[in-house]
């Protein structure tokens, strides 16, 4: 069953990433530019209608998923990085490299997440990379720890053991071996990741942290509510829309992770 | 035992110690003059000897040491500064609000957990399958709404269009209400966000006691207690739930750091008074010294919080022993 709603996600989030990709030639209008009456009704037209200043909010979405997936993917890829060298490092040879990296670790898990991430926004410039940047430096705690205590039971394996013994260089080692054993793993966390990242980059961008020439899920709500779309009926076709985005998405990702999970509990029991 | 409080206690104020000296830092990092995070983005309107003032009274004339000691000596005697997006003292803009988060983020965390470990326990009684499609569906769907989304689109139907709550504010502003009626109109106005935020975070409690449970209902204790005739409801209680309390208490420990992250979207959506609302505020209107000591308080509060329930979790299971450094 897992394999199934695994392969039903994968087959959403490649449909939401092709959507991302051909965006400019999808949209019926260029977000950016093309500016026509402001608060329009949904129509023929404009399948969304028009924002407040008369942007297509159908293509704002559209656009926006670019956004949201980049941010997602880059601030995935940030924190996993940092995550699993720091958890190699810490794990692969222990001692006093391992006492500084986890005590490093432990800070980086208590500290709140949310404000933190608020405060380096707005003490940056915004835009997509310093989002990414921000949440990726501030989400590889977790990672560090999983990849450190897988390291510390894959450091022991017999066959790893013998090509040590046979000479095999730590680089070595840990680039063509460990990271193999630890590659479904990785499919796991970067799942999750991504999902976090996006789930954090609309809240920043509601808060009005994001950047205001970028479109992104999280900005059209935030414009949404910021022009009281609340009060008109104008939420069902600004505010509905971009949020149904994020919560497929989302699930889309839950779902990979679900298969990814058996795969890891399957290798569990054969070890 | 009393190594690892000691630890735990080194742990804790370190992180103390880099939150304080981060906020000392992040505002001389951004480039530019000081005056544009001091009194707005309009430092030019200023005559040159206004700016020196100016920068005499915050001490940004001295070395960076004898800053650093101003700012510790400010910092304890509660001496924050003024906001200049609200032209009052820091200090009782914040004292103001963190007892609105602190009632909204404590009922949450009460109730989610209280909520979430029911549900979970009782959907575990009922179906003692591990795999179960329809909850597969729901708790995914469930746990990818985004809060703040939901907050809004609750906000557009209960309190815009039906009327039935309150659509901002903790309390009415407008009426002077006393006594009984003043707590039935804190709690009407407290309904909705609560509400949200209680949805937002039971989903981990949920899954969290409902696998719990039942795995211990597949321990041979259980099914011993069983064959040997022990009521149900004792079973339940005394076998199950009890082992229940160390998992969820574990999350309950992770998700207190939590408390005013979520706090902050949903005081947002609500213009509740808050310290998340605060903190809002404080970043559109750029208020460089109010962002940074909500920031301070809210991490203080986290801190303290991660702190509190840490010591706590060696009284709720004597089984788990802090284990030294090898």
């Amino acid at each position: 069953m897992n394999k199934k709603i695994a392969g039903i996600g994968f087959g959403m989030l490649i449909l939401i990433t092709v959507i991302a990709v051909l965006a400019p030639w999808l949209a019926p209008y260029n977000p950016y530019t093309d500016m026509t009456a402001t608060y329009l009704k949904p129509s023929a037209e404009h399948l969304l209608g028009t924002n407040d200043i008369g942007q297509d909010i159908f293509s704002e979405l559209l656009y926006g998923a670019r956004t949201s997936l980049a941010i997602g993917f880059l601030s995935a890829a940030i924190s996993i990085v940092i995550g699993s060298i720091v958890g190699m490092l810490s794990g692969w040879y222990g001692g006093i490299v391992d006492r500084f990296l986890m005590k490093v670790t432990a800070f980086f898990m208590t500290i709140p997440f949310l404000p933190t991430v608020i405060i380096l926004s707005a003490f940056t410039k915004p835009g997509p990379v310093t989002t990414s940047v921000i949440l990726g430096v501030m989400s590889w705690s977790g990672t560090a720890r999983i990849v450190r205590s897988q390291i510390l039971s894959i450091k022991n394996k017999e066959y790893i053991q013998t090509i040590r013994g046979m000479g095999a260089s730590d680089g070595y080692i840990l680039s063509r071996h460990v990271l193999k054993e630890l590659l479904p793993f990785f499919m796991y966390r970067a799942s999750a990741r991504v999902r976090a990242g996006i789930l954090s980059e609309s809240s920043l961008s509601f808060l009005g942290l994001g950047s205001p020439v970028v479109k992104s899920w999280g900005t059209i709500i935030y414009y949404a509510q910021a022009k009281n779309a609340l009060l008109t009926d104008a939420w069902v076709w600004w505010i509905l829309p971009p949020g149904l985005c994020i919560i497929l998405i989302s699930c889309a990702l839950t779902m990979i992770t679900y298969g990814a999970e058996e795969k890891i509990d399957r290798r569990l029991e054969h070890s | 035992m009393n190594t690892s409080i000691r630890k735990r206690w080194s742990h804790y104020l370190i992180l103390v110690v880099a939150i304080i000296v981060i906020n000392f830092f992040l505002p001389r990092l951004l480039p530019g003059s000081p005056l544009k995070s001091l009194v707005g983005e309009n430092p030019g309107d200023l005559t040159a000897a206004q700016k020196m003032g100016i920068l005499d009274a915050y001490h940004l004339n001295d070395p960076m040491w004898k800053q650093f000691l101003y700012y510790l000596r400010d910092l304890f005697a509660l001496n924050w500064g003024n906001s200049y997006s609200k032209r009052q003292p820091i200090t009782d803009l914040i004292i103001s609000r963190t007892g609105w988060t602190l009632l909204l983020a404590g009922s949450n965390m009460i109730l989610s957990t209280l909520i979430g470990t029911a549900l979970g326990a009782w959907s575990a009684f009922r179906r003692k399958k591990k795999k179960d499609l329809s909850l597969v569906i729901s708790t995914t769907i469930l746990d990818s709404i985004p809060s703040f989304w939901m907050a809004v689109i609750l906000l557009a139907v209960f309190g815009v269009k039906f009327g039935w709550f309150p659509i901002y504010g903790a309390y009415s502003m407008w009426e002077n209400h006393t006594g009984f009626h003043k707590i039935v109109d804190i709690l009407h106005h407290l309904a909705l966000p609560l509400f949200t935020m209680v949805v937002t975070s039971l989903m981990s409690f949920f899954t969290t006691s409902r696998y719990s449970v039942l795995q211990i209902l597949n321990e041979d204790y259980v099914k011993l207690a069983k064959m040997r005739g022990i009521p149900k409801g004792r079973i339940t209680v005394w076998y199950v739930m009890r082992n229940t309390l160390v998992p969820v208490f574990t999350l309950f420990m992770m998700d207190v750091g939590y408390l005013l992250s979520g706090s902050v979207l949903i005081e947002t959506v609500f213009t509740y008074p808050g310290l998340g609302t605060l903190m809002q505020e404080a970043v559109k209107a750029r208020d460089y010294p109010l962002i940074q000591y909500t920031f301070l308080l809210a991490s203080l509060l986290t801190i303290a919080a991660l702190f509190l329930s840490d010591v706590l979790y060696d009284r709720i299971d004597p089984r788990l022993e802090v284990q030294e450094d090898e």
